[in-house]
């Protein structure tokens, strides 16, 4: 009897919950979770967004960011991937990188442990030459490295980054091979471009507006020019197909009540067309590109999918 | 670029602003102070909260924080010959003997000063000479900086004296845990044993504080009724301005240190406690009593202080100008600035001028500070505690560690690691294992691993990459003259003896 009661107050609590959020969410503050420390590209972005989604979801939303940085990001996103799926913690999610992981390490996560919400950030790919090495257009790069194969040294950020996509494309549309040596982090990679320890660098185009005179930068890897570097033309542009890029953005766990979800993908679409958002991510050199709910799930598989490919023929370790 | 300089001092003395610094300075001495928090751990805890700060608040509280944390690092070095941070390590050399010798009070003065003075010079290198020193750091590719990090290695096993085997030994436990982690090229686990928590390497913190306070504090307890040699009655502490004309032979050191201090800052990586260690292994080559360093020597405080504190200012250098920080505390600065859209390169000083510069008028300020933050009244404060009966003094110190150790993950996990280094600690400081190889070799072995493969990448696996420029020659010619100019001299000295 006593038995019973508990487990119909139980219910009855829950359905008591269950109304409540179905009424009023958020009606706690909302965690974000941060897979890497503060200060870094992606826990600026998500500070950065955070009092804006609070004033779209309403009033009383509040949003707490939360770093637990480790094992590049794994940490955090798995802590994600095993929430509770009720709409209070979501975190950051990076591309191609946390794709990357499920395939080069045991990871407890993969593409369906997640609700997509938003993409906000697609800093594209550069590729940039030390100015010692006399490669300062894209056809002499390229036929350098065709003369020469493995001649040509690439500097990137990591193995199994968008760097490395990006330079895998390269490879696969021009036929030719490089060496590729990886640095950690793209700030010292750049810097032995600057000293002219590499000759070739590919980077993110925000990495490299601020040293656009000491570096040639060859092309952007983007449909159209991007805003950070209007005079920069497109890899398209100059004949060779190469779109590629870092992207982070919002995930929340998989199996979201649809209205939660309708309610943070509403507030999250909101960011696209928010000037004073625009600004302050133009002003840490973010470029925005707001992909939502399908479509960002959609990009996610394209490059999960990407990451496989590489993997199958040139594993990075 | 000098006009800038002026135009961005009046909003450094804005009230806020300046608050700012001496409270950061004061929480930099606190934390520097306490075995387990660092100044990396202070800043980074910090920086989520400087999103709602005017810049030059929040920078300066980083500012002040460093310096302060830096000299803080050598009151338990001192007192309880526990370092406060991994910079600290070399000031625990001749510190912790003149506490013994009732001179703590004079050794923590002897600190303040020269941490004030190294500093001070550090800050005007970033000041006056920011742009041109980060074209010293272009020059520092992979094989260049695996150099350094050799050239660091060979030093702390060669010139600390004791014995080179031992020291060796020693090393090899620190690059050996250096190793455990991600690979750093591939990112393959490495004796992890499938711990997530040891993905990202074994932090230095943890090793330090489970090395250097754990057999300190079993001693402590080991004995509890033995009364202390050193406390606060016999600390001999006098009035800085009687203390000063004590040191005015330094000179020399303080100026050799600044040195030091301020070129290992400007290259990436290394960081405070291997500019202590050269500039205490440089000023003791040239003491005129060589035998009295490591049994109470003042200048010994001095050299390794000065040093510790001169690459503060400068580790900024290749941070600000470049983005590549010169040490984990500049790291984490970085992203201060970054909160606040201060994007490292060429531009920031053109677009920021009032921020950039007001900032390292702040580090001027904070290392000026600390002497009159960090004189007797800390020093006095701080010694009270070893008035405390031996077991609660203990107790004090293992709750400070586990809290400082618990504090940088928010993880148990890590407490056990520091336990565990703990243990072997002990077990070595019984068998005479020197332990300041083991910290550098945590340092410097995964910094020498890193850039040795991607100089055999960049030579495709030809290892005369490594012998190719000046500079790379240059530090091989170094560290063969650190690895047999002591046997050298010695013979040098015997021959002379027989004949």
């Amino acid at each position: 009897m006593l038995k019973l009661m508990h487990k119909t107050a139980l219910v009855g609590a829950m359905i008591l919950t269950a109304g409540a959020a179905l009424a009023e969410y958020p009606e706690r503050p909302i965690e974000v979770i941060v897979g890497y420390s503060a200060g870094g590209g992606t826990d600026v972005m998500a500070r950065t967004a955070a009092p804006f989604i609070e004033r779209y979801l309403g009033e009383d939303a509040s949003i707490v960011v939360k770093n637990m940085p480790g094992a590049s990001g794994q940490i955090g996103v798995t802590e994600v991937a095993n929430a509770d799926p009720d709409g209070y913690t979501l975190g950051t999610f990076n591309l191609p990188g946390m794709m990357a992981r499920t395939i080069d390490r045991e990871a407890d996560y993969d593409r369906d442990s997640f609700t997509y919400l938003a993409n906000v950030v697609n800093d594209p790919n550069v590729i940039v030459t030390s100015t010692g090495s006399g490669l300062d257009t894209l056809d002499k790069l390229i036929a350098e490295a065709t003369e020469n194969p493995f001649a040509v040294t690439v500097g990137m950020s990591s193995l199994g980054g968008d760097d490395h996509f990006a330079l895998i494309k390269l490879q696969n549309a021009t036929e030719t091979e490089f060496t590729i040596v990886p640095f950690k982090g793209s700030a010292p990679a750049r810097t032995a471009l600057l000293g002219g320890h590499v000759a070739m660098g590919i980077l993110n185009i925000s990495e490299v507006a601020e040293f656009q005179d000491q570096l040639n930068v060859l092309g952007v890897a983007t449909q159209e020019r991007s805003p950070f570097a209007p005079d920069l033309p497109t890899f398209q542009e100059q004949g060779l197909d190469l779109v590629n890029g870092s992207m982070r953005g919002f995930v929340a766990p998989a199996g979201l009540p649809e209205d939660i979800q309708a309610k943070l993908m509403d507030a999250f679409s909101q960011l696209s067309s928010d000037q004073e958002f625009l600004d302050a991510m133009a002003a840490t050199a973010n470029p925005v590109e707001v992909v939502t709910g399908e479509e960002f799930k959609q990009l996610t598989s394209d490059l999960y999918d990407l990451a496989e490919g590489v993997w199958e023929t040139t594993p990075w370790n | 670029m000098y006009a800038d300089l002026l135009n961005a001092l009046p909003n450094v003395f804005a009230w806020t602003n300046f608050a700012a610094v001496i409270i950061g300075v004061i929480a930099g001495i606190v934390v520097g102070a306490m075995p387990g928090l660092s100044a990396t751990m202070a800043i980074s805890v910090l920086v989520p909260f400087t999103f709602g700060l005017e810049p030059l608040v929040a920078l300066g509280l980083m500012a002040g924080i460093y310096n302060g944390a830096m000299y803080g690092g050598a009151i338990p070095a001192v007192l309880l010959r526990i370092p406060g941070t991994p910079a600290a390590v070399a000031t625990t050399f001749d510190g912790y003997p003149m506490a013994q010798k009732g001179e703590g009070g004079f050794a923590l003065q002897v600190a303040v000063v020269s941490s004030a003075l190294g500093g001070i010079a550090s800050a005007f290198a970033l000041m006056l000479l920011a742009p041109p020193l980060s074209r010293v750091t272009l020059l520092f590719g992979p094989s260049e900086v695996f150099w350094v990090a050799v050239f660091g290695l060979a030093s702390i096993i060669f010139l600390l004296g004791g014995n080179p085997i031992k020291g060796l030994i020693s090393a090899c436990f620190g690059v050996f845990v250096s190793v455990i982690g991600s690979d750093p090229i591939y990112g393959n686990d490495r004796f992890t044993f499938g711990q997530l928590e040891m993905l990202d390497g074994i932090n230095i913190v943890i090793l330090l504080v489970g090395l250097y306070a754990l057999p300190p504090v079993i001693d402590l307890l080991e004995t509890p009724l033995k009364t202390d040699g050193v406390n606060s009655s016999k600390l001999g502490t006098e009035s800085i301005w009687k203390a000063l004309p004590r040191m005015k032979g330094f000179g020399m050191t303080w100026l050799r240190g600044s040195f030091i201090g301020i070129w290992i800052g400007i290259l990436p990586g290394a960081g405070g406690s291997m500019a202590a260690f050269m500039s205490y292994n440089e000023a003791r080559r040239t003491s005129k009593t060589p035998e009295t360093w490591g049994e109470g020597e003042p200048e010994g405080v001095a050299a390794a202080e000065v040093a510790n504190n001169a690459d503060t200012a400068s580790a900024l250098i290749p941070a600000l100008t470049l983005g590549i920080p010169g040490t984990a505390v500049a790291a984490v600065m970085l992203g201060g600035l970054l909160v606040h859209g201060l994007q490292p390169g060429p531009m920031l000083f053109r677009d920021n001028p009032d921020i950039v510069f007001g900032f390292m008028w702040q580090f001027l300020f904070g290392a000026i500070l600390l002497v009159l933050l960090g004189g007797s009244l800390a020093t006095n404060s701080f010694a009270r505690l070893l008035n405390l009966p031996r077991p609660l003094l203990g107790s004090v110190i293992i709750v400070l560690m586990l809290i400082g150790v618990y504090s940088i993950h928010g993880r148990m996990f890590d407490v056990y690691l520091m336990l565990g280094f703990g243990a072997i600690g002990w077990v070595m400081d019984r068998l005479k294992f020197p332990l300041p190889p083991v910290v550098l070799g945590l340092i410097l072995g995964g910094f020498a691993e890193e850039n040795l493969r991607l100089a055999l990448r960049i030579g495709r696996g030809d290892p005369m990459v490594l012998f190719q420029n000046t500079t790379s020659l240059i530090l091989v010619a170094l560290t063969i003259a650190v690895i047999v100019g002591p046997t050298l001299k010695k013979r040098f000295v015997d021959g002379r003896k027989k004949a």
